[in-house]
């Protein structure tokens, strides 16, 4: 029994040093495939993809090649699954992904009772990494810092840029009331308090609504200058059609993210409608790319492989963020778990070096910290980037 | 005042939105007393039909009612007669539910499939041109769509009343195996009504697909107000649906600016219930009666 048991374990551990002779290493990659949400889990995974390919064709990581093993998180619960599936039977060193906030929340707890580190690159709930966890460990900007570049660009340009003194402004905070919504909201009001703005109403409204013209009726009455909505792409569309009909035009209406960052948006409302309009999000693609070195190269590489221009700024931060891990992960000793957290907390970059712009550094909380939004505009039907500076194309365009 | 003014049109804007929505509902669900959940994605097929119409051969929006209308009443009529009619004799009536779930399941997913999960916008072909009428302002398109309920709350009136197709009708909602006796086709009439109140949801697509975007969700938006819209004025009751609509419309509008958008729903489901204790029938029916057999 004995000698047959001492047999096994040395196939096993030959069989083992044989795969590892192979040169091949797996990773997981954990995004909503299918679904309601299979349009940007799957391009954000493009962006993990164009990443790998890249590290794998310039020799690896450690001298061995990269293979992603794709779990699809349809639902939270199968993403807990797939997350089971990736760290027991497929023996990943580490999985990357999600895009929703939820489905990382629940996986992430699998790998961390697993022991295996989680990258996430896409979601932004401040949940995600405000949970204490020693394995889980967060790349792109979250709805905390979305909140804060809109203020800051209240204060630095669109307060200036009208005429007017930051107390001065009449802010109205419109959000729809889930927790998205919701959160951010509060954080804006949080950031406006410090920066000494005005904020003279905040609303919730249900994102399934089909009417917002009450809502716009009270803006309207309250004389708001600048609108800050956070949105999905529906009410984006009814708020700023319904704004536009009813005579109410605000010196600046700003978005969050969503539905604002999108050109089928823009299609819908009308390009004279939505001129002017100021949105903060995630780095898209019109932006000075003196800032985000490595971005034209990025959209060809993509345009090549999955023959048309990337559909949303998904797959660009995707890429930065498994881009930058496994860069790092290449010069450290092992893939070890401990060995893994240990290099990507050394790992120092500077904002205006990675083709998404923002810099990398993780705080206590796994948290980039130097992660960090764009502010963007509507301009000739074309959502360009102008806040800040460094990174924008054309100055910020303010009352006409 | 002119805020009062502004506030009272806007509500009757969306009240006539909500009624010709929910005019099709009233019918299918107070006389062949099917909960039909698969309602709001009719109203999704008629939307994206519009959509394609409008864009591909270019015309006006509402022209393409002449093909909307009578393409709903055939989706209504195969529904009733090959998913809920061979489940009209199962033993318990909730079966028929779940088929009209599991055809709204299938018929969103099957709009990602087609169209992605992008939105869709019909051209507003100047429907979106604000109207300034003494104080207040409204919308060209929501105009028509008052206008539009209007008609069609008449002439289905009209059509139960005066025809004998109308009076058969009303004989199978009133009590089904009486009519059957006196030698009514009840699953005709079935089939029949059901494509009529598929058919009043293709006028209304039509109506509403150049003044909001459609997406493959965008039946969730209008389904369950149009179902406390049809409890509200009554089972089968046409012009009690039309009345229900106008209240729905109005408490939403006044109390999304007097009380606060975060508490419309409050309000107006607060006063449903209220109206509910009171009148359990709804407003305009007199007894409830959801059975296929009735008493």
């Amino acid at each position: 029994m004995k000698l047959s048991y001492l047999l096994k374990t040395t196939a096993i551990a030959l069989a083992l040093t044989a795969s590892a002779a192979q040169a091949e290493v797996k990773f997981g990659a954990l995004y909503p495939f299918s679904g309601q949400l299979a349009l940007l889990g799957e391009e954000s995974a493009r962006g993990l993809e164009l990443a790998v390919e890249e590290i794998n064709a310039a020799g690896g990581i450690q001298g061995e090649q990269i293979t992603l093993v794709r779990g699809d998180a349809v639902d939270n619960n199968q993403a807990i699954g797939e997350a089971r599936r990736l760290t027991s039977l497929e023996g990943v060193k580490a999985i990357f992904g999600t895009y929703s906030s939820a489905r990382s929340i629940a996986a992430s707890q699998v790998t961390e009772l697993a022991g295996i580190p989680y990258f996430e690159l896409g979601a932004v709930a401040e949940e995600v990494t405000g949970r204490g966890l020693k394995y889980l460990f967060r790349t792109n900007p979250t709805a905390d810092d979305m909140a804060k570049m809109i203020i800051q660009m209240i204060v630095e340009k669109v307060g200036p840029g009208i005429g007017k003194e930051p107390a001065d402004l009449k802010i109205a905070i419109i959000h729809e009331d889930s927790s998205y919504g919701t959160s951010v909201a509060e954080r804006q009001n949080a950031y406006a308090e410090e920066a000494g703005l005005n904020i003279v109403t905040t609303q919730a409204y249900p994102a399934a609504t089909v009417d917002m013209s009450s809502l716009v009726l009270d803006l309207k009455n309250r004389e708001a200058d600048i609108v800050l909505q956070t949105s999905y792409q529906n009410d984006s569309v009814l708020f700023l059609q319904q704004a536009n009909e009813a005579g109410f035009k605000p010196a600046a209406i700003i978005g969050g993210g969503g539905g604002y960052s999108m050109q089928p948006t823009a299609d819908a409302v009308g390009h004279s409608v939505i001129e002017g309009v100021l949105d903060v999000d995630f780095t898209q693609y019109s932006v000075n790319t003196s800032y985000t070195p490595g971005l034209e190269e990025f959209v060809e590489a993509y345009q090549k492989k999955y023959g048309s221009a990337p559909r949303s700024g998904h797959s660009l931060n995707n890429y930065v963020g498994a881009k930058v891990i496994l860069e790092a992960l290449g010069k450290a000793s092992d893939l070890e778990p401990d060995t893994i957290i240990e290099t990507v907390k050394g790992i120092d970059i500077e904002a205006g070096v990675t083709a998404a712009g923002y810099g990398f550094k993780f705080g206590d909380d796994n948290q980039n910290e130097r992660a960090e939004m764009m502010g963007m505009q509507w301009q000739d039907g074309k959502l360009v980037t102008v806040f800040p500076d460094s990174a924008a194309m054309t100055p910020i365009k303010l009352g006409e | 005042m002119n805020t009062f003014l502004q506030v009272l049109t806007n509500g009757i804007m969306l009240g006539s939105l909500f009624a010709i929505v929910a005019v099709g509902l009233t019918l299918i669900f107070g006389i062949v007393k099917v909960v039909n959940f698969a309602h709001g994605e009719f109203l999704m097929v008629g939307m994206y039909l519009t959509y394609v119409l409008t864009t591909w051969m270019g015309i006006h929006p509402f022209a393409t009612v002449i093909l909307v209308a009578p393409a709903l009443f055939l989706l209504g009529a195969v529904t009733q007669r090959f998913l809920i009619q061979p489940l009209m004799s199962a033993d318990d009536d909730h079966i028929q539910i779940f088929a009209t779930v599991g055809l709204s399941t299938a018929l969103i997913n099957l709009a990602l499939l087609v169209f992605g999960a992008d939105i869709a916008s019909t051209p507003a072909s100047g429907l979106r041109t604000p109207l300034q009428l003494g104080p207040v302002r409204l919308l060209s398109g929501q105009v028509a769509i008052l206008v539009a309920s209007i008609a069609v709350v008449v002439v289905l009136q009209l059509f139960l009343s005066r025809t004998q197709t109308g009076r058969a009708i009303r004989a199978v909602a009133q009590n089904r195996a009486a009519a059957q006796l006196m030698g009514i086709n009840v699953n005709w009439i079935y089939i029949l009504t059901f494509g009529i109140g598929a058919a009043c949801v293709g006028v209304a697509s039509v109506l509403i697909a150049p003044l909001y975007p459609t997406s493959s969700g965008i039946g969730t938006y209008f389904v369950l107000t149009a179902f406390v819209v049809v409890v509200l004025g009554g089972l089968g009751s046409i012009g009690g649906a039309f009345a229900g609509a106008m209240i729905i419309g109005l408490i939403d509008s006044f109390a999304g600016f007097y009380i606060g958008s975060d508490l419309r729903e409050v309000a107006v489901f607060g006063v449903f219930l209220l109206i509910l204790i009171l009148k359990p029938s709804g407003l305009f029916s007199s007894r409830l009666n959801l059975s296929h057999v009735s008493p």
